[in-house]
C-alpha cells in the first residue's frame, strides 16, 4: 500500500514540468467554468426569485414600449371581486433615468402608491418605512445595487433625471432600500407625484407601461394569464400577460442570450481540459510501458494497474482543479472584485458549492482523460512489454 | 543547412495520439476565437456604417434613445433656425427628416417562431431618403404615401417572419392596421437594415401618436457638425443632438462589454492551449535527446535544431487551427449564423449575420501559429543545447 503511494508521488514528481503544465492547463478551464456558471447561477437565482412572487406582468400586446390606459387596473381587479385570488394590482410607469452625468441608465418606475407595497410584498419594509411611503409624496424605494453605487441611504434627498417626459431632474426622498433578495437595480417612486409633474408640463397622463398583478396561488397565476388577455381582446388596448419569470427571462435571452453562450463557452473549455489531461496521461503511460510490464510481472493485477493510472490522473486533475477553483473563489470573496458591478445580477457571487461542483468536473475530466491510457496499461501484454524495454 | 520539413511531419505521425490530442486543444480554442472574432466583426461593420459624421441625430433632451424620445411638432420646427443644413439641389428643401420610432413584436425565423423580438418601425417622409443616403430599395419599390405600405430592411426580412414582399404586417398600437410589404432596402449593412419603414403620417395615425421621436439633420459639406450640435443643444432650440456614430457607440456599450469579457475568457483558454503545446513539445524533445545529439554530430547546427522544433509546433498549431476554422464554419452553417442584439436603451433589435471572413480566419491562423511557436520556444531551446557527447553515451 505504502509502496504504491510512493510510486504515485514519484510518478508525478519525476517530470515536474509536465505536471505543472498539465495542472495549469486544467486549472485555467476550471477558472472559466466556475466564473461562467456563477454568472448563470446569478441569472437563475434572479429568475427563481421572480417566479416565487406569483406575479403576472401585463404589457401592451404589440410592444412593451406602448403604454396601457390606467383604467385597465380596475377592470383587472373586477375579475376577482372577492380579492382572494387577485391580491393586488399595481400599475408601473417606466421612466429609466440617469443620475447627474453618469452614463448608466437606471430602471426607475412610477408605481401606484396605494397598491405598490401589497404587490411588491417581497420588499420587506418596516412599519416606519411603510408609513413614510404613504406620507411622503416624493418617496422612493431604491434597489440595493443602485443605493450602493451612489451611496444613497434612507432619508437622503436624491435627484434622478427621467429618460421620458418631463426629461428634467425630479427630487426624491429615499424611504427604503431593497434587500439583496430584491431586484437590485430597480427603483420605485409614487405615481401621483409623477402625474402631477406631467400635468404641469402638459405631458401625457393616465398611461402606464405595465401592470404587475399579485396572485394568491400558482393556479390563479395560470388562470388569470389567459383571462386577462381575454378580457381585453378585441379592444383598442389589447394586452399580453406573462408570469414574472417569463417576462424577465425574455429580457435576458434577448440581450445576447448570455446564459446559453456562457454554457457553450464553459463546455468548450472543459473539452480543452480533457484533451490536455488525456495527452499528458497517454505520454506518461507511453514513457512507462516498461515499468508497467515490470509491475505486471511482479504480480500486480490488471485492476490494480487500471486503478493506479486513474489515481495518478485524478491527483493531477483535482490538483489543477483546486487551484482553478480557488482563484475565482478567493478573487470574488476576499478582494474588491467581489463588489464589482455586473448588469442585472449586480455582483458576481462565487459560492463554495459552485467550486465543489467544479472539483467534481475536474475529477470527471481525470477519469475520462485517463480511460484509454489506463485500459492500455491494464492490458499490457507481459512478454512484449518486457521485450520492448531493451 | 536546415532539417527537411518531412522529418517533422514523420515525427508527428509517429506519435499520433499526442499529435491529435494537442491539435484538438488548439482546434477548440481557435474555433471559439474565430466565432468571437466574426461576431465582433459583424457588429463593428454594422455600426461602422452608421458612422456618417455629417448626419446628426436630434432627440429630446434627457432621452437616451429614439425609442424613449418624444419631439413635439413645435420642438421640430425650432430646427428651422438651424444654419449649415444641406439642401436638396432641386427643390431647395432643407435636409431635416422628422421620424417616429415604434416597435412591433415579431417571431424570429431562426428558431421557427418560438421566440419573438422587438423590431423597430420607423415612420419617415420622403426627405429621409436624401438624409439617409445609404438607404436604397434593392427589391420591389418604395412605399406609397397614399396607401398603407411599408418597406423592410434586408436583415429584418431575413430574420423575422412575415416580412417578404407581398406579406402584410399588423402594426399600430392595437396591432390592427394591416400594412403591405412592397419592398426591401439595404443600408450598407448598417443598423437600419433591421428596421421597417413606412410613411410617417400613416404610422403616427396607426400608433395614435401626436409627436415625432427624433429628427435627422444632414449638415452641408464643409460645415463642422460640432457647431450644428452646439446650436441645437443651445438655448434657442434646446434639443439633444449627437452624431449618429456617437449614438450607436453608446447604444452598443452593453454588447461590447459582453464581447470584452468573452474575449478575456477566450484568452485564458488560449493560455491553456499554449501550456498544452509546451507540454507536448517538452515530451517530444525529451524523447528525442539521442536523435538530436546524432543530428548535431553529423553536422546540423544548433539553430537548425531550434528551427526544426519550432517548425514542428507550427505545423501542429496550423493543423489544429485549420480544424478549428472548419469547425467554426460548420457551426455557423448548421447552428445558424444570424444573431440579433437587443438594445437595452433602444428596446429594439439589431440583427446581423455572422460569417467567418478569410481575413478573420487568416488572423486566427497566424496568431495560433505564433502562439504555438511561442509555446515551444523553451523546449526547442533546450533541444538545441543538448550536450552531444553525454547524450550519445546515455543508454
Amino acid at each position: 500500500m505504502d509502496l504504491r503511494i510512493t510510486y504515485l508521488y514519484r510518478n508525478l514528481s519525476r517530470n515536474p514540468m509536465r505536471t505543472a503544465l498539465t495542472s495549469a492547463a486544467i486549472a485555467l478551464p476550471i477558472v472559466i467554468y466556475v466564473l461562467s456558471f456563477s454568472v448563470i447561477q446569478g441569472f437563475d437565482d434572479f429568475l427563481d426569485r421572480a417566479a416565487k412572487q406569483l406575479r403576472l406582468c401585463v404589457t401592451q400586446k404589440t410592444s412593451i414600449v406602448n403604454p396601457l390606459p390606467t383604467g385597465h387596473r380596475r377592470k383587472i381587479e373586477f375579475l376577482d371581486e372577492s380579492k382572494t385570488r387577485i391580491l393586488s394590482v399595481c400599475g408601473l410607469r417606466w421612466v429609466g433615468g440617469k443620475v447627474g452625468d453618469k452614463p448608466q441608465l437606471l430602471s426607475t418606475m412610477a408605481a401606484d402608491p396605494d397598491t405598490f407595497l401589497g404587490t411588491f410584498s417581497d420588499y420587506k419594509l418596516s412599519e416606519s418605512e411603510r408609513a413614510n411611503w404613504f406620507r411622503e409624496r416624493r418617496a422612493i424605494v431604491v434597489g440595493s445595487g443602485t443605493a450602493n453605487q451612489f451611496g444613497w441611504k434612507v432619508g437622503d434627498r436624491v435627484s434622478i433625471k427621467p429618460s421620458l417626459p418631463p426629461y428634467k431632474e425630479m427630487d426624491f426622498i429615499v424611504v427604503a432600500v431593497g434587500s439583496s433578495e430584491n431586484d437590485p437595480v430597480t427603483n420605485f417612486f409614487r405615481a401621483d407625484y409623477y402625474e402631477d409633474v406631467m400635468k404641469e408640463i402638459g405631458g401625457p397622463t393616465d398611461k402606464v407601461s405595465f401592470f404587475f398583478v399579485k396572485c394568491a396561488t400558482k393556479e390563479d397565476l395560470t388562470h388569470f394569464t389567459a383571462e386577462i388577455d381575454e378580457l381585453f381582446a378585441r379592444t383598442p388596448d389589447e394586452t399580453k400577460t406573462q408570469d414574472e419569470k417569463t417576462f424577465m427571462n425574455s429580457f435576458i435571452t434577448q440581450q445576447f442570450n448570455l446564459p446559453r453562450n456562457l454554457t457553450i463557452l464553459a463546455f468548450t473549455t472543459i473539452f480543452v481540459a480533457v484533451m490536455a489531461a488525456a495527452n499528458t496521461m497517454s505520454m506518461n503511460i507511453r514513457d512507462r510501458m516498461g515499468e508497467i510490464a515490470t509491475l505486471r510481472s511482479l504480480g500486480f493485477g490488471r485492476l490494480g494497474l487500471f486503478a493506479l493510472v486513474q489515481t495518478e490522473s485524478l491527483l493531477l486533475c483535482v490538483g489543477g482543479g483546486v487551484i482553478g477553483a480557488a482563484i475565482p473563489y478567493i478573487a470574488f470573496n476576499f478582494t474588491p472584485l467581489g463588489r464589482m458591478n455586473v448588469p442585472l445580477i449586480q455582483t458576481l457571487i462565487v459560492e463554495g458549492s459552485m467550486c465543489a461542483q467544479a472539483l467534481l468536473i475536474a475529477a470527471g475530466v481525470a477519469i475520462f482523460a485517463a480511460m484509454v491510457p489506463a485500459i492500455s496499461a491494464a492490458r499490457t501484454p507481459l512478454v512484449t512489454a518486457l521485450r520492448n524495454m531493451e | 543547412m536546415a532539417l527537411p520539413v518531412m522529418y517533422n511531419y514523420r515525427h508527428l505521425l509517429a506519435h499520433k495520439t499526442t499529435s491529435i490530442l494537442t491539435m484538438l486543444v488548439i482546434a477548440a480554442v481557435v474555433g471559439l476565437s474565430c466565432w468571437l472574432l466574426s461576431f465582433s466583426n459583424a457588429l463593428e461593420s454594422s455600426l461602422a456604417v452608421a458612422a456618417d459624421e455629417t448626419k446628426i441625430l436630434v432627440l429630446k433632451q434627457g432621452a437616451t434613445s429614439e425609442s424613449n424620445s418624444s419631439i413635439t411638432i413645435e420642438d421640430f420646427h425650432r430646427l428651422d433656425q438651424l444654419t449649415g443644413v444641406a439642401r436638396d439641389p432641386d427643390t431647395g428643401q432643407a435636409l431635416i427628416s422628422p421620424e417616429m420610432m415604434v416597435q412591433v413584436f415579431l417571431p424570429r425565423v431562426r428558431d421557427g417562431g418560438k421566440t419573438n423580438s422587438n423590431v423597430a418601425v420607423r415612420g419617415v417622409t420622403e426627405v429621409a431618403f436624401d438624409v439617409h443616403t445609404n438607404v436604397r430599395v434593392v427589391e420591389g419599390r418604395r412605399f406609397s404615401v397614399a396607401s398603407p405600405e411599408v418597406i423592410v430592411g434586408v436583415q429584418a426580412s431575413k430574420q423575422f417572419a412575415g416580412l417578404m414582399i407581398g406579406d402584410t404586417v399588423a402594426l399600430g398600437s392595437g396591432n390592427d392596421r394591416a400594412f403591405t410589404v412592397v419592398g426591401h432596402f439595404s443600408a450598407d449593412s448598417g443598423p437600419m437594415e433591421s428596421e421597417i419603414w413606412g410613411y410617417l403620417p400613416a404610422l403616427m395615425n396607426a400608433s395614435t401618436r401626436e409627436s415625432y421621436s427624433s429628427a435627422y439633420v444632414r449638415v452641408k459639406e464643409g460645415v463642422d457638425p460640432a457647431e450644428a450640435i452646439e446650436r441645437i443643444t443651445g438655448p434657442s432650440i434646446e434639443l439633444k443632438a449627437e452624431t449618429e456614430a456617437d449614438y450607436w457607440r453608446f447604444q452598443s456599450l452593453g454588447i461590447r462589454g459582453y464581447l470584452f469579457v468573452a474575449s478575456l475568457l477566450a484568452a485564458v483558454m488560449g493560455l491553456a492551449a499554449v501550456l498544452s503545446i509546451a507540454n507536448t513539445m517538452y515530451a517530444t524533445v525529451a524523447g528525442r535527446t539521442q536523435e538530436v545529439a546524432m543530428l548535431r554530430t553529423i553536422g546540423y547546427p544548433r539553430r537548425a535544431i531550434l528551427a526544426s522544433f519550432l517548425v514542428e509546433s507550427a505545423i501542429l498549431s496550423l493543423a489544429g487551427g485549420l480544424l478549428g476554422c472548419i469547425g467554426c464554419i460548420l457551426w455557423l452553417a448548421t447552428v445558424g449564423n444570424t444573431k440579433d442584439m437587443f438594445g437595452f436603451f433602444t428596446f429594439t433589435t439589431l440583427a446581423f449575420e455572422i460569417s467567418l471572413t478569410p481575413k478573420a480566419a487568416a488572423i486566427a491562423l497566424v496568431s495560433v501559429t505564433l502562439v504555438g511557436m511561442g509555446g515551444s520556444l523553451f523546449p526547442a531551446w533546450r533541444a538545441a543545447r543538448t550536450p552531444v557527447v553525454s547524450a550519445l553515451r546515455e543508454p
